[in-house]
Formats: C-alpha cells, structure tokens, sequence
C-alpha cells in the first residue's frame, strides 16, 4: 500500500445545470470507489468538488496494483479430453488453447458431476494506473443524466460538451480519452477571469492554483462563504437574512467563486404584497429578502456573482436595473388583477379545463362549495359550512389573474392576498390561501379548520374525478399528483384530528361528478381504498408504529383515521404485555378454528361447568367493559380488559375440547369462540400481530 | 453601445465574420426566429449551415397596447445557427458579446440551464439562458429534434433579445425611450403606434371566425401543397396558421381543449414539413455538401430517421 498514491481527475465542460451537479460527481465517485474496491485497489480516500463546468474527484490510498489472482476454471469431462489411449483430445487441446496454459499443466478434477479436467490459471494483477486508465473513462461516460445531448457531428450524449480531462496518478500525466477530449496536466482558471490554460503536479497543487486564479470546487465551501457574506451584509444593513437552504444550494452550484451581490430596489416597491416581492426576487432572480426586526422586508435583495468583487458596481448596478424592471412588472400585475374581485373572476374559469373528461374549473368550484358543506356536515362540524362553501367556490378564481400566470407558485396564495384585500372573512382567505398545504411531508398544514376542510374537499374531488375516469397512477406516473393529494388528505385529517369517514366522504365527492363517471362510488371506494392505505400506513408507519401494529388496527376499519391512529397506539402500548401477546396467540387460534364455520347461536344452557363457563361468563363482562371502553375512546384501557382474558382463555384450551364428537357442542362451542372473536375484534385484528411463540409462551 | 441599430450592426459584422449567410428576416408573421424556415428547415439533414439574421418576432399575448416599459407585440431577436456547432461555439459567443463593446472582466456571465421546447414544431434543445448581471440576454441552445426528427449534425442557435439587451445597456426604464438611431430617432417614434394598434386588433378588433378560417384554410392549403412536394410553400401556410392561432389564443378565443388540439394541428404540418423538406434535399443531392460528401447520382436514399 502506498498512502501517497493519489488520483486526480477532472473534467470540464460546458456549464452544467445546477441541479445535476451534486448528483453526477457523487454517482462518479461511488461507482469509482466500487470498482476500485471490487478489484481490490479501493481507495481510503475519495474527495469530490465541482464548479458548473468542472466535475473534480480525488482518490488517495490506493494499494500500487491488484492482487494476482488464481481461478480455477474446468474444461470438457475426462472421458471426452482424452481418447481410449490417454492422448488428449482436440477437445482438451481447445480447453488448453483458450485458458492460455500448456497442456501438460491440465488437471483431473473431481466434481459431484464426475471428472474433469481443470486447471488453475494465474493473473497477474495490473497497475492501479492501468484500472484507472480503463474505468474511469467509462463511468465518466456512462454518468446518468437527468437530460442529456448530442453536439457537434453526433459527439455524446452526456448533459454539455465536454473540453477538458485532467487525468493525474501521482503527479503524472494518466492517458485516456473522453469524446475525443485526451487527458493531460493541465486546466483552466475561472472562466472570464482567468481562462489561460496551466499545469498542475498535485492535487494540492490544483486547488492552490485554482484557488489564485478564482475558483473555489468545494460546493460546501462555496456555500459557507455566500451564507456568511449574505448574512453580515444584511446585519449591516439593519436586518436579518431570510434563509433559504434549497436556493443557497442552487446559488452555490451556480459559480466557482461565491461572491455576495447585495443590490436594493426602490423603497415605494415595499406597498406590494410581500408574497409577490419574495416570489419575484426568488423565482425571477434567485435572491434572497432582508427582513427588518420587526419582520417587515427591507428594500434590499441578495444574491450570487460568479466573481469575488465588484469594483466598478456594474454587477450590482445591472441587477438592481433587472430588479426594478422586474418589480414594475409584477405591479402591473397586481395593479391589473386588482381591476377584477375573485367573485368576477369566476366567470373566466368557465373557459379554464380542469380536465377534459371532467369539465371546467367553474364546475371544479360549484362541485367544491357543495362538497365542502357536506363534509362539514359528515364531520359535525355544520358551524362551518359557510365559510368553508365560499371559500371552496372561491378557491381557483386566482388562477386567472395575472400574477399566478407569472408565477405559478403563488396559486392559492394570490387567492388569499386578494380576498383580504376584498374584505372576506379571514377564515375563508386563509383557507385559499393555505390551498395547497400540505404540499410536502416537512409542510404545515393549512392554519384553521375551515383550510383543512377545504383542502380536503379540493383533493377528494380531484381524486374522486381522476380516478373516476380510469387515471390511476402507476409507477413513477402520476401527473396529477395524486399520491401527493391523498398524502395531504390523510396528514390533515390525523394531524387535526377530523373523524370524517373516508368512504362516505368519498362517495360524496364521487355524487358530485354525477353522470360525468361511469365508476360507482363503490367501485371508486374499491380503487381508492388501497390508494389511500399505502399512505396511511406510511405515515403511521412514520410515526414509529411497526407495521403489524399499523396491520391489525387497519383490519378493525380504516374509515376514521384520528380513531385508527388512537387503535394503533393502543396496540403499539400494550403489546409487550405478557398476557396480551398471551391473548393474540389464542386469538389466532380461535381464529383458526372458527375460520369457514358458519355463525351458530350460542346456547348457554349447553355450556359445561369448568373452564368453558368460565370463559363464557368472563367473555359476558369484558363485552360490556370493552364496548363502554370503546365508546369513551380509551382503547388502551378496553386492551388491558382484553388482556386479562388470557388465563381464562389458556384454561379453556387446556381443558376443553372443541371440536367434540357430538355436533350439538361443537356447534356449540365454536359459536362461543366466535362471540370471543367478536369481542376482540373492534378495536384491531389481533391476529394480525406478529408474535415470537418462543418467547412468549 | 447604445442604440438598438449599432447592436444590429455589431452582431451583423461579428457573425459575417464568422462566415454566416447574412440573412433577412422572413416576410411573414413568426413568433421566433427559429420558425424563419433558414432555421427550422436548414437544421434538418446534413448540411452544413451558417446563418444570422434579424428576426421580428410576433407574440400577440405580450402585446400591451404601447403602455408596459418592457413587453411587447413583437420583438426583435438576432438569430444565430451554426451546424454542425463548431467546438469553440460558446466562446464564439462571448467574443459576440466583447465585441458589443461589453469588458466581461467587470461584469458577471453566467449559463443557466433553459432547455428549450416548442410544441407546435415539433422540436426541442438543450442549453442555456445566459445571463449577463442578473438580466437574461441570450438563449443558447444545441437542437436536438425538429419536426419530430433526430437531428445529426447538431446545430446551435444563439438568439439575443435586441430589445432587451438594448435596454439593459443603456439602462433605460423603458423600451420606448431607447435610442433607434444613436442620438436620434428613438425606439417610440418607430415602434409606438405599432404596438397600440395591433394590441388593439389583437385584444379587441380581430375577428374570430375570419381567423378561425384563415387557420382552417391555410392548413388545407398547407397539405395540398405537400401533396404537390411543394415544401416552401407548405411551409408558408404552416406559419400563417400558427400566426393565426396566436392571435386566436390573444383574443381569449381558445379553450384549454381547443389549444390542445390547435397545436396539435399546427405540428402536424409542422412535421410533415420537416419529412418533406429532408426528402426534398436528398432529391436535389444535398447542394451545401461539399462536392466530395453527396452521395453519387442514384445512390440509396437515406431518409433521417424518425424519433
């Protein structure tokens, strides 16, 4: 082992997309250090570093050459090597031509087949260089790409043009090609500032080097610096830095040396929604917002230049022009939507499809307003039915105004801004607003109750819809963001606690489409139905439930899910408990037995004194403990009754016979251990937990 | 570099030099110059292309009657293709840019990826919006299909937004009170009535059955053209519908459904140009080859395959 070997690669090419980078030199270097690894020259160390049109890797430590290798490989059975004299046949010439050995060095071998003739070849391992020589091209070549391109006479694909390799091993020049582009010692300095080509003998080398001529390939460093810079230029400025980890992220990926670009825009810009500046300032020109202490935002963006300074303020002089070109625009914007109220604007969605087979946004909204007052009602909750129906009809009439054509991720939150400003409740402008909350696991729901039954309305109905028409995702397909639809349902409804019956609340949104769906709403029910548990167990299953837990509290009904949720941790609670794991192996037996049997009526008279009366008079008290338990919701409680059937139970197993020969007990007997099955039932399937037997017998 | 026609005159010279046809623009309505049949038609096959030229470009949509400082009916772009692209193409480029007067050492050019897709013809690319101090001057892409075919040579196509890139240099608050003529005529006096009266004809005026026609007829024509092997012509007509769709859509005339299909419509002829336009070249033995690469008289055809 040599710890100073050291690999440098580098390839440059045209600007990368920002978004690929971090992906692409982390798929480069797992595949290098895999190969490496497999053949036995793995390196203790591998560093990587990009800029938008370099990819860097570093390897240390990698052992000189591979290990000599001995394989045994096996040629034709003897009978067929060698003739009835014993000379060798063509066929063992063959075997000895093509393993490269004399033939005298060709071996019998026993094998469970019969004999055969072997022999063991020895390879000599190669040079780490010679490996390197040969798969670094390759992987380089065969990185995925999110999207790739051809150039030139039909050059690639890979994602730009590729001009530069910079191969070094130990401080030498490693010969390889990559689309014509032939590796040497040298490379390049920042794009404009220093593009002259120079050498480079190590990596140390290379990032000092690089680093005089303006170019920094740490992504991690480069985005250190630019959150330093920007926040001790907003502290200078009076205000606070509204942090941002996925456009720091993207900023950084964007140059090689991170400078802070702080440029201000005219203070007057301040009456515009703050919703619209930051979405401006973001979307348009990945900067960043300054906040006063008292929140309010300050007229000042930050943002990246790809170089370390501007002396002569043109960077931010361009940019501030930009900015208030683009400000002046999105107060057009406003200033045009401002000229409509949302109820006008409904009138506009009659030409908007929602989606073909379904019809338009203006039947989305007069579906909406309907539904969202029976969910109300299906939730008890008719208090807010009138708020909750104007909300709902009023939900997508931004998607007509101007500033959500520009920026389409303000839709619901332009809703929301111009409902205050038209003076509706603020109940019915936060539910607008919150629309499409949750839109991600880590997002807020929306902030009240009337936001969440709104929300929930606004999903079930596209779900309702697209599914009606046959639009069920599958794999990776799903271009109505249905799984994320249904994720929201779901957060919502557990989060807030809202016992709505799914089923039902389906079967209303299924009512609303009318003839527009051939599907029935059990036929919906019946397609929905796993669809909506494959989220419901993730997310219990997030929760630290384990999923035969999850399994068993779904079996007793999935409909209400705060109720499911409640099951669900009753089991996860209690069942460490002896006599509760006591209890499910005997549910499962019980489950065992009466599986196929048709319900019999108990006849009590019939029961034997002994254990089999015991267990019927115990299973008459717990029903009625458990039954009042259920009702007052305290699940845990009713399992703890369950519970203490277990000796009862082991008794009765122990003591009595089932399936007696005479029919009259049997029937008899088995319709007992169904009146049990009964009474375990309701709260989870207990049968559904997975129990060690070993351990808890 | 101040005034809009010192910008034309500028990047006119610099890709001359880089041995481009100097081209006009084409004399019927387009939405970009990549529809100027010199771009479109010229990157199929494999004939090798240079080109520049001046390309009004007609987006009745962003047409704002005169009133908005930055967005306009129609806009001009400068429309580069080169194919194959040359290996030094995006230095090519910024050399363009020095030679607008521009010291890139004092300002900040960045290439942020913009992938670029156009429905209606059947095409899309790979590249970038280039940015020069947070203002995007530029779309830069690599073609890689047009008119549903694979393309091979691929062609770059450099497009700066004159009116932009005016604006942004002489930092002026608003298209209007750009200079035409450097100290002269200004931007307003040759484009202002323009823009009010055909935001007016686009928003207000236009007639929706007479265009609904004129789209019905000219696709009719189209196909009756390429029935004939008539690719120009056919060509033609695939643009004066597309014209007529805008200014369709412009006027609110378009449902989401119908737009879906009037595309649809557009990129059909769109594509049955391309295939058509590839024969025809094939036909004449591709006369941009250099002698010594078209095929002999008689030689198989070999059509570009289909994607």
């Amino acid at each position: 082992m040599s710890a100073a070997s050291e690999f440098l690669l580098e390839v440059r090419s045209e600007e990368i997309p920002a978004r690929m980078l971090e992906p692409a030199v982390q798929a480069v270097a797992s595949r290098l250090f895999e190969d490496l690894t497999t053949r036995g020259v793995g390196p203790l160390e591998v560093e990587t570093g990009y800029t938008p049109r370099r990819l860097v890797l570093i390897l240390r430590g990698m052992p000189d050459r591979e290990p000599d290798r001995e394989e045994q490989v096996l040629g034709p059975p003897s009978r067929v090597a060698f003739d009835a004299d014993g000379n060798p046949t063509k066929a063992l010439l063959g075997f000895a031509a093509r393993s490269g050995i004399p033939v005298e060095d060709v071996q019998r071998v026993d094998t469970a087949k019969g004999e055969y003739v072997g022999a063991v070849l020895h390879t000599k391992g190669r040079s780490t260089a010679e490996v390197l020589q040969e798969i670094a091209p390759r992987i380089l070549a065969q990185v995925h790409w999110a999207k790739s391109m051809k150039w030139g006479i039909g050059e690639g694909p890979w994602v730009r043009p590729v001009h530069g390799l910079l191969a070094l091993y130990d401080g030498r020049t490693l010969p390889m090609e990559l689309f014509d582009v032939v590796a040497g010692n040298t490379t390049v300095g920042h794009p404009v500032l220093s593009p002259e080509p120079f050498e480079v003998t190590s990596a140390a080398d290379y990032r000092e080097k690089l680093e005089a001529r303006h170019v920094e390939i740490r992504a991690v460093e480069r985005r250190q610096r630019l959150a330093e810079g920007m926040r001790s230029a907003a502290e200078e400025a009076g205000g606070r830095w509204v942090e941002d980890d996925d456009l720091l992220h993207k900023l950084a990926a964007i140059c090689a040396v991170p400078g802070v670009l702080e440029g201000r825009f005219d203070a007057a810009f301040l009456e515009l929604p703050r919703e619209i500046l930051i979405a401006s300032l973001k979307d348009h020109q990945s900067a960043f917002t300054v906040e006063a202490p008292d929140g309010a935002l300050l007229p000042l963006f930050l943002t990246v230049m790809d170089r370390p300074d501007d002396p002569e303020g043109r960077v931010r002089s361009g940019n501030e022009w930009v900015v208030a070109a683009r400000l002046e625009d999105a107060r057009f914007f406003y200033q045009e939507d401002r000229k409509h109220t949302l109820e006008d604007r409904l009138r506009k969605l009659e030409t908007r499809t929602f989606h073909v087979r379904l019809g338009s946004y203006l039947d989305k909204a007069e579906r909406l307003a309907a539904l969202a007052g029976t969910l109300c009602r299906q939730l008890g909750r008719e208090d807010l039915s009138d708020p909750a129906g104007r909300a709902a009809r009023l939900l997508k009439a931004d998607l007509s105004t101007e500033m959500v054509g520009e920026f389409a991720s303000l839709q619901g939150v332009m809703g929301g801004v111009y409902g205050a400003e038209q003076g509706e409740d603020e109940s019915v402008w936060q539910a607008i607003y919150d629309q499409y909350l949750p839109a991600s696991v880590d997002d807020p729901l929306p902030r009240g109750e009337v936001g969440a039954v709104v929300a929930v309305a606004d999903r079930l109905d596209t779900l309702a819809g697209i599914f009606g028409v046959g639009l069920i995702p599958t794999g990776s397909k799903d271009p109505f963001g249905l799984r994320r639809s249904a994720q929201g349902v779901v957060r919502i409804l557990l989060e807030r606690g809202l016992s709505l019956d799914l089923k039902a609340a389906v079967g209303a949104a299924r009512e609303l489409y009318g003839e527009q769906l051939d599907t029935t709403s059990e036929e919906l029910w019946n397609s929905l139905r796993p669809f909506f548990l494959d989220r419901i167990k993730h997310l219990l299953g997030s929760r630290g439930f384990a999923y035969d837990e999850i399994d068993a509290a779904l079996a007793a009904g999935a409909s209400d899910l705060p109720d499911l949720e409640a099951r669900t941790r009753a089991v996860h609670e209690i069942r460490g408990e002896a006599s509760f794991l006591s209890v499910v192996l005997s549910a499962k037996r019980i489950a065992n037995i009466i599986k196929g049997q048709e319900a019999s009526p108990l006849d009590p008279s019939l029961l034997e004194e002994g254990a089999e009366g015991a267990l019927y008079s115990a299973a008459q008290d717990l029903a009625a403990v458990v039954r009042e338990a259920v009702e007052r919701g305290d699940y845990l409680a009713a399992l703890e009754e369950v519970a203490q059937l277990a000796p009862v139970l082991d008794r009765f197993f122990e003591d009595v016979m089932v399936m007696a020969e005479d029919e009259t007990l049997r029937r008899n007997r088995i319709a007992l251990l169904q009146s049990i099955h009964g009474i375990l039932t309701p709260i989870a399937h207990l049968t559904e937990l997975v129990v060690d037997k070993a351990e808890h017998r | 570099m101040r005034s809009f026609q010192e910008l034309i005159l500028r990047l006119s010279e610099f890709w001359a030099g880089q041995g481009c046809v100097l081209q006009q623009a084409y004399d019927l309505e387009v939405g970009a110059g990549t529809m100027h049949p010199d771009t479109f038609l010229r990157v199929l096959g494999p004939e090798p292309w240079r080109v520049a030229y001046v390309q009004p470009s007609r987006r009745p949509a962003d047409a704002r009657y005169g009133d908005n400082p930055f967005r306009l009916g129609k806009h001009y772009q400068f429309q580069v293709v080169l194919k194959p692209n040359p290996k030094d193409i995006q230095e090519l480029y910024v050399k363009s840019l020095e030679a607008l007067g521009l010291d890139l050492t004092k300002h900040d050019l960045r290439f942020e990826e913009d992938n670029w897709e156009a429905p209606t013809l059947g095409a899309w690319g790979v590249g970038w919006q280039v940015m020069l101090d947070g203002m995007e001057i530029t779309q830069f892409t690599y073609f890689q299909q047009a008119g549903g075919l694979e393309l091979s040579p691929i062609s770059a196509e450099i497009t700066y937004g004159l009116d932009r890139i005016t604006m942004f240099l002489s930092q002026a608050r608003s298209i209007y009170d750009v200079d035409w003529v450097p100290g002269g005529v200004s931007y307003h006096q040759v484009r202002h009535q323009d823009e009010a009266e055909m935001s007016k004809y686009y928003f207000e005026i236009a007639d929706v059955e007479f265009l609904t026609r004129q789209f019905d007829g000219y696709e009719g024509e189209a196909q009756r053209c390429l029935e004939e092997d008539l690719v120009l012509p056919a060509y033609e007509c695939a643009l004066r519908c597309s014209h007529s769709f805008n200014v369709l859509d412009a006027r609110g005339a378009v449902s989401v459904t119908e737009r879906v299909a009037l595309i649809k419509r557009v990129r059909n002829l769109a594509v049955g140009c391309a295939k058509a336009y590839v024969a025809s070249r094939e036909r004449l033995g591709y006369p941009l080859l250099p002698e010594e690469e078209r095929p002999a008289p008689g030689a198989a055809p070999t059509a570009g395959g289909e994607a």
